[in-house]
């Protein structure tokens, strides 16, 4: 099964179990908006962790009804993520989302030895995006939060985001890794990379998905570019996932999707415990609530 | 397609082109039996270089008649190799042959820049056809006799020079698998990694013509049973024409050892220049000499 849009996101969280959702530093306007709309869609019931009476003047400000919503107060940023990364290690909750609080401090407290969220996995980032010019939506990583990773690092990200579309009902996701071009050049680190991921899932030591690379962007994308070319690929053209050379490469493309080609996007971080949202400022109130969509879906 | 050495020495009669041959400091029996074998089924001519007196001597002593082998006098190997290589240069030979001259010295004279026989830029390397009775066909193997241990386009020389010479044997699409301990990519194990490389350079038809996958262990390789009690799959299918070497010191081993304890024959090849070159150990078969100047002929 694939996902269209982000409606069939939806459709895979409407009716199961609603997740328990805990937002940290949850004192922020666009965060609220998201995480009320989700509940009012019974995708996720929400803990409210932060300065509870600014959380009560943006709600009232904002005609947010957040009336049987619970509300940890504490007014210490850094604390609320706290207490919120905990609640989730002590497993009474699913899904932890960053508030008003900067991205860093919420990433030391996942990682914190004691009670954080680690699992001995790399964290990654995995976008989801709507374009209306791609037969389905297309998954990428990492675009967010590994620099420049090594083939260790990237075998990991593969790990990651596979074992969350397998979550999302892709059984065997179509991987491309990308590259500047489809052949291999001793003088692209990445194209290298790629020829060696492709050798690791041939020999099952990458599971569960199909990965074909180094592919261009094109050749990733459209079927009739890769025939153009030649190539011979279950992956080209029908990409479920972009594997990023690094971040460079990626965040440009994320911003392109998002700027020029309009896309919906979702974005999590894969590799803790849970999936984390971990949007920015900047993201849209819809893409906020896209990601908590995504986040609700690929929770187990 | 040719299955056996034989059929090769067939082939070459069937051809019934003769080949001058040049033979450098060709003054050993061993060498001049080997050639007056050749002479006389009538598919090459040989220009034996050397001392006329010590040759004559060994020809008296086989019993063979030095009158059917026309003579190029010279005082010395260096410049007996160098003769030889120049008669092939200059077009009065077509093949040539070291004799009882070091192969060192010999390939000197071969690798001179200007006077030499080395195609532009090429890398030169060796492969060989092995006969081995418990194997349904003939097993070509790289490299064995020149490059110690291959960087990642010398694996590339050597896999092209092999496809080329199995060709020339009637398989179109050799099936060639690249030879580790263990059939897994790992980044630690460099021939691994290059093997993971050139199987999608195959892929991506940058090395055209054949079926390739590595890393596969002998058995993996070429036999169909191993492949199904590891459940690898492996287009090669337990049934390779052609086996890359990770180094001269396990392709080295390997032949001797089929050799000496399964009764294999051989017929090798220097490749990377512009005629064909002879080399032969002392150590070989009158049998395997015989096959490789017939070989050298099928190659011409």
């Amino acid at each position: 099964m694939v996902l269209k849009n982000m409606n069939d996101l939806k459709r895979l969280v409407d009716g199961g179990a609603r997740k328990k959702l805990v937002l940290a530093a949850a004192n922020d306007q666009h965060s609220l908006g998201a995480v009320i709309r989700a509940w009012k869609d019974n995708i996720i019931d929400p803990i409210l962790v932060g300065d509870e009476e600014e959380i009560h003047t943006i709600c009232s400000l904002n005609n947010y009804d957040i009336t049987g919503v619970r509300i940890i107060n504490e007014p210490d940023a850094e604390k609320s993520v706290e207490i919120a990364v905990k609640m989730v290690s002590s497993r009474q909750a699913d899904i932890l989302m960053k508030g008003k609080i900067g991205s860093a401090i919420l990433l030391r407290c996942v990682l914190n030895k004691e009670w954080g969220l680690r699992t001995g996995n790399l964290l990654s980032h995995f976008a989801l995006f709507e374009v209306d010019t791609y037969q389905k939506v297309i998954a990428v990583t990492d675009v967010a939060m590994n620099i420049a990773p090594t083939l260790h690092d990237k075998i990991a990200i593969v790990n990651n985001s596979v074992d969350c579309l397998n979550r999302l009902g892709y059984e065997m996701p179509k991987v491309a890794v990308l590259g500047a071009v489809e052949m291999v050049n001793e003088n692209m680190q990445a194209t290298l990379d790629a020829a060696l991921l492709s050798k690791m899932n041939q020999r099952d030591q990458i599971k569960n998905c199909i990965i074909d690379g180094p592919l261009a962007f094109d050749n990733a994308v459209s079927l009739e570019s890769a025939q153009l070319k030649g190539i011979k690929s279950e992956v080209a053209g029908d990409t479920d996932l972009l594997l990023m050379p690094d971040i460079e490469v990626g965040n440009v493309l994320y911003k392109s999707l998002v700027f020029f080609a309009k896309a919906k996007v979702a974005s999590i971080i894969l590799g803790a415990m849970v999936p984390i949202v971990l949007t920015s400022r900047s993201d849209s109130e819809q893409a906020k609530f896209d990601s908590i969509l995504l986040a609700a879906a690929a929770s187990r | 397609m040719i299955r056996t050495l034989e059929q090769m020495e067939k082939k070459v009669l069937v051809i019934k082109k003769k080949h001058r041959i040049a033979v450098a400091w060709a003054q050993d029996s061993n060498t001049i039996n080997a050639i007056h074998k050749a002479v006389k089924r009538g598919f090459i001519e040989a220009i034996l270089v050397g001392k006329p007196s010590e040759i004559r001597k060994t020809c008296k002593a086989e019993g063979i008649d030095a009158r059917i082998f026309t003579l190029v006098e010279s005082d010395n190997e260096i410049r007996a190799s160098s003769e030889a290589v120049r008669l092939v240069k200059a077009g009065e030979a077509d093949i040539v042959m070291k004799g009882l001259v070091g192969t060192d010295k010999f390939l000197k004279a071969v690798m001179d820049k200007e006077k030499g026989l080395m195609l532009s830029n090429a890398v030169l390397s060796y492969v060989c056809a092995l006969e081995i009775p418990s194997y349904h066909k003939l097993l070509f193997i790289t490299d064995p006799a020149v490059i110690p241990f291959p960087d990642l386009d010398q694996k590339v020389a050597m896999a092209r020079y092999a496809i080329e010479m199995a060709q020339r044997f009637g398989i179109k699409k050799p099936k060639i698998a690249l030879i580790g301990a263990s059939e897994k990519m790992s980044r630690h194990f460099e021939n691994s990694v290059d093997y993971s490389i050139m199987c999608k350079m195959a892929d991506r038809n940058q090395i055209k013509n054949c079926v390739m996958d590595g890393p596969l262990d002998i058995f993996l390789a070429c036999d169909k049973k191993s492949l199904q009690i590891k459940g690898v799959e492996t287009p090669i299918n337990g049934d390779a024409d052609i086996l890359l070497f990770p180094s001269l010191e396990s392709s080295n081993p390997f032949y001797k050892g089929l050799m000496l304890f399964a009764n294999g024959e051989l017929a090798g090849l220097i490749r990377g220049t512009e005629k064909p070159v002879i080399v032969m150990s002392r150590s070989e078969s009158e049998t395997s000499k015989y096959f490789c100047i017939a070989l050298s002929c099928l190659m011409a």
